[in-house]
């Protein structure tokens, strides 16, 4: 494969978050305190070497940057203060924009403008088409039942619309990282069965995120807080995701609680709502924290609407049963308002990782037992 | 002459009246304006070249920190207004030194030499004061004493102002030098000797300087002799008095890794070789005098006076040579790499005591054995000369060195003696495994590179990947890093690490740069006049810097540079034109003679 040179690839990653590339001389200490760099995967280091280079290319084919959870450590010892913390943190947004066929991720990171503007334009268009159609045949007064203003069963296909848009979205940008990380990142061959036999290494690594886990190790503590938080935000999202998609007729139901459905909107509203507060209050507060230092604007966009969405969605669920439907019915396009261009932005923001570090955790392991079988693998010399 | 004086900085000048030093440009002749652009100015050539049509302008004046910055604009500017391009003159603060107590006036002495049109350098020349044929020398390691011994040969008095009890310097505690090999004492200790002896050279040891005054070639020095309390010349150095003495401290010399007595001699070559008392841990001085005291009653010689008080020496000299050296970076704030957690990791000087064949162990290299104290009842890691020898040994680069946190300067000599420590392990255990971690291999000098091929060749492993940590598994050290060049992890278990820490200025050197009134650069080392044409002088008449105090050097630049600062030194003693400072030149002497140099 010829290696094209983009000279202009650590001025473009600026834009991503990684200001410091170039200051890096390469002493290694990066990936001797990295807790996830292991004989096949080696980083941070060798990915600044290929920013420095120029290779994109090169790099659009690593999962090393997906490797990496931002434990912080190696930004916090790096002597020439190159940051490769954040620097594989815009790798990731960089990646992102790369795997995503429409070019959209890209100009949402780059331009918080127009990121902006997406998300009030597409919002504005979900409220005016939901008011439209609770007015044309629905009773403002009336939440759920004959006559609703918005029926729940429109609201599932509406949201099954929109589920799907996701999820197309999703796999084409998922198909396209197994075609650059796969197919044309590795030139050795990889046997059909690995993809089986590694499979469950993919739900194991999205229920648990244990490398995450792992990155705590460096603090000392017997609570690993950061992780925790972050499986119950990753947890509620999915359990919120599938109740919509599949019971919002359930979950509309009221004022009686239907507790087998409910309890579950509940446990999630609380992960999601812990965990909002815990990485908003980070983010403000906690600037000394190496991997908070820097945010980049789509982060901000990421937090404040799922606040609004958390906030929304308590409150209409408490107005309904309450009986202040009108509120409820406000609260609830509001709510939707959010929630559309939150999804249809995931695809394309650095939520999307919900799918491609589970990928590249499954994708790596294929690659790495291939490369044992081809005999490439040096293990860690030592005595 | 119609002239137009424009200010811009560079920097942002806080430290200069900008103001005022334009209201003096405005009643200079011949200015018809005078305009402070502010702080990096972004200036267009087309707006300037109005200006200057506007106000019928023949020359231009650019003052400020960094001039030459903004003359290209000027120029054009000047071009465009069809002027002669040759009539803009710098008026450079920075260059003709205006800073400190004297820089408004040297500011509006440049401004002055550029609105005449002539050099400042051509202007102001100082006028020589007589200068005394004695020189004080601050510092006794190799720098001094080659700049002592330079001077004394050539027939002149020094007087050597040493604050230890010995000179030497950090040179007595090597064992070798690198690149090539040769006994660090052999080389050092008849440079001693000579200074011991010569009759030029008045040695004193045990002494500060405390109070400096006085002009170029006259300046008077107060010296404080800290009570050495034996007496230099009747004392032969029996060691009867050290052998009864019951008091133990960490010995200086051997950087603290073996105990010394409180009368002590700091190793057997040193010179003056007499004995002295340790004030800080006598039992006879801290008890005033009630206990102990046996030393005194021992000495058969009868020289040692327990009450001996300090003294002070006021001398006159005509130059100073500042020679006051390094000390390690304090690497237990590095915390990665376990110095003070485990007992075998070492520093560079540590280790250089220990391979040292007048050290603690007699030159073998061992690891810490753990002994049992009687006295304080506690368990403690020392080197004992029959001690187990380490089997693997990491040598860790650049540690406080080139790291934007601690020292972000090269200290220039580690890559070096980091691989002649490798070759003096390996010299000396059979089968032992030697891993050094580097950076970049910085071998600049002649031999230097040929040295590191040497090494390499010997077998030990050079891995280019710096070592981010040292940690300790079941009483087993292990070193991890990534060696860049062969695309790989690397771990190896050791038994003792050494670290190549960073160097940085003396404690004492604020304190003399202050007294002496020069200047430090943003690292602490003392400037110099000029790095490239006048890297001995300073900034202020007579007063020279020699060695490490100037910043890093090895041995050979060290003793190159002290015998550069012998010339400069006796130049000024033999030329007859003596010596002067351009402070001693006031403004308006500047001015007056600015008018009667004319230049084409």
């Amino acid at each position: 494969m010829a290696i094209r040179v983009n000279p202009k690839l650590i001025d473009d990653l600026e834009r991503f978050g990684a200001e410091d590339v170039k200051f890096c001389y390469h002493c290694g200490d990066c990936s001797t305190v990295c807790f996830h760099a292991d004989e096949v995967y080696r980083f941070p280091r060798k990915s600044m070497r290929y920013l420095q280079m120029g290779l994109g290319r090169k790099i659009e084919t690593t999962l090393e940057p997906w490797l990496c959870y931002y434990c912080g450590q190696c930004s916090e010892q790096c002597p020439r203060e190159a940051d490769p913390g954040e620097t594989m943190m815009s790798l990731r947004r960089w990646l992102i924009s790369r795997y995503d066929i429409t070019g959209i991720a890209r100009l949402f990171f780059k331009s918080l403008t127009t990121e902006i503007l997406a998300v009030i334009g597409v919002a504005l268009l979900t409220g005016a088409f939901l008011l439209f159609y609770g007015l044309s045949q629905g009773n403002f007064s009336i939440y759920d039942g004959e006559g609703a203003f918005l029926p729940s069963h429109f609201i599932h296909s509406f949201d099954l619309l929109v589920g799907a848009c996701l999820a197309v979205f999703l796999l084409i940008n998922a198909v396209r990282m197994w075609f650059f990380v796969m197919v044309r990142g590795t030139s050795f061959p990889v046997p059909w069965w690995l993809y089986p036999k590694k499979l469950y290494l993919m739900v194991w690594h999205f229920f648990s995120q244990k490398r995450y886990s792992e990155c705590e190790r460096k603090r000392n503590t017997k609570v690993f807080m950061p992780w925790i938080v972050h499986l119950g935000l990753m947890l509620g999202y999915v359990i919120m995701l599938v109740l919509v998609m599949g019971f919002v007729e359930k979950l509309q139901y009221g004022p009686r609680i239907i507790w087998p459905v409910h309890i579950f909107g509940y446990l999630a509203t609380i992960g999601l709502t812990i965990g909002t507060i815990y990485f908003i209050r980070n983010r403000l507060i906690r600037k000394n924290y190496v991997q908070y230092k820097k945010s980049h604007s789509t982060d901000w966009v990421f937090v404040i609407l799922l606040f609004v969405i958390v906030l929304t969605g308590i409150s209409q669920h408490i107005f309904h049963r309450t009986g202040l439907n009108e509120f409820a019915n406000v609260t609830y396009i509001i709510h939707l308002m959010a929630v559309v261009p939150w999804l249809l932005r995931m695809p394309f923001s650095k939520w999307s990782h919900l799918v491609y570090r589970p990928l590249a955790m499954y994708f790596a392991e294929i690659r790495r037992e291939a490369l044992k079988r081809q005999g490439a693998v040096l293990p860690a010399y030592s005595y | 002459m119609r002239n137009g004086v424009f200010f811009c900085q560079v920097e942002d000048g806080k430290n200069l009246n900008i103001d005022a030093i334009a209201k003096y440009a405005a009643n200079l002749p011949g200015v018809e304006i005078v305009q402070n652009l502010g702080v990096k100015p972004h200036l267009k050539a087309s707006l300037l070249a109005d200006l200057i049509l506007t106000n019928s302008l023949t020359r231009i004046v650019i003052a400020g920190d960094m001039p030459g910055y903004y003359k290209p604009v000027f120029t054009k500017a000047m071009a465009l207004a069809r002027c002669n391009t040759d009539e803009v003159r710098l008026a450079s603060f920075k260059e003709h030194g205006a800073t400190g107590d004297i820089a408004l006036d040297r500011a509006k002495a440049t401004v002055a030499c550029a609105n005449m049109g002539v050099p400042f350098a051509l202007v102001a020349i100082p006028t020589g004061n007589p200068v005394n044929h004695s020189t004080l020398v601050i510092g006794g390691g190799i720098a001094g004493i080659q700049a002592s011994l330079e001077i004394a040969n050539a027939g002149k008095q020094v007087y050597l102002v040493e604050q230890t009890g010995t000179i030497g310097g950090h040179m007595a505690m090597f064992d070798k030098t690198f690149p090539t090999l040769d006994c660090a004492a052999c080389i050092l200790t008849p440079k001693m000797v000579s200074i011991g002896q010569h009759d030029m050279i008045r040695l004193l040891t045990y002494s500060n300087v405390t109070e400096v005054s006085g002009n170029p070639g006259s300046y008077r020095v107060r010296i404080h002799q800290r009570p050495r309390r034996i007496d230099v010349d009747s004392c032969v150095a029996c060691s009867i008095c050290s052998d009864v003495c019951p008091v133990k401290v960490d010995s200086e010399f051997d950087s603290k890794i073996t105990k010394r007595k409180a009368v002590y001699i700091p190793f057997p070559q040193a010179v003056p070789n007499a004995y002295l008392i340790d004030e800080a841990s006598c039992t006879y001085i801290l008890s005033n005098g009630i206990k102990c005291g046996v030393c005194a009653k021992k000495c058969p010689k009868e020289c040692i006076n327990l009450t001996e008080a300090e003294s002070f020496l006021d001398l006159e000299v005509g130059n100073i040579i500042i020679a006051t050296g390094y000390e390690l970076l304090d690497v237990q704030k590095i915390e990665q790499y376990g110095y003070g957690k485990y007992p075998n990791v070492l520093t560079s000087i540590e280790f250089e005591r220990l391979t040292n064949a007048s050290g603690c162990t007699g030159g073998r290299i061992v690891t810490k054995t753990k002994l049992f104290n009687r006295k304080t009842q506690l368990e403690e890691w020392v080197f004992v000369p029959e001690g187990v020898p380490p089997r693997n040994v990491a040598i860790l680069h650049c540690v406080g060195s080139r790291n934007n946190k601690y020292n972000s300067y090269c200290s220039r000599v580690c890559c070096m003696y980091s691989l002649k420590f490798a070759h003096l392990i390996k010299e000396k255990i059979p089968d032992v495994r030697c891993y050094e971690f580097y950076i970049d291999m910085r071998a600049f000098g002649k031999g230097y590179e040929e040295f590191a091929d040497r090494i390499r060749n010997e077998g030990t492993f050079v891995v280019r990947g710096h070592s981010a940590s040292v940690e300790m598994v079941n009483e087993q050290m292990t070193v991890k890093g990534e060696d860049i060049i062969h695309d790989r992890m690397v771990q190896f278990k050791v038994d003792m690490v050494i670290l190549a820490v960073g160097l940085i200025p003396s404690t004492g050197t604020e304190e003399i740069s202050k007294m002496l009134g020069i200047t430090r650069d943003s690292d602490g080392w003392f400037s110099e006049l000029d790095y490239n044409g006048n890297p001995t002088d300073t900034e202020k008449g007579g007063i020279y810097v020699a060695g490490m105090c100037q910043g890093p050097k090895d041995i050979p630049d060290t003793v190159a540079q002290a015998s550069a600062v012998a010339a400069g030194v006796l130049r000024s003693i033999s030329s007859g034109r003596g010596i002067g400072h351009l402070s001693s030149v006031s403004l308006s002497e500047i001015e007056k003679r600015a008018k009667t140099i004319h230049t084409v």
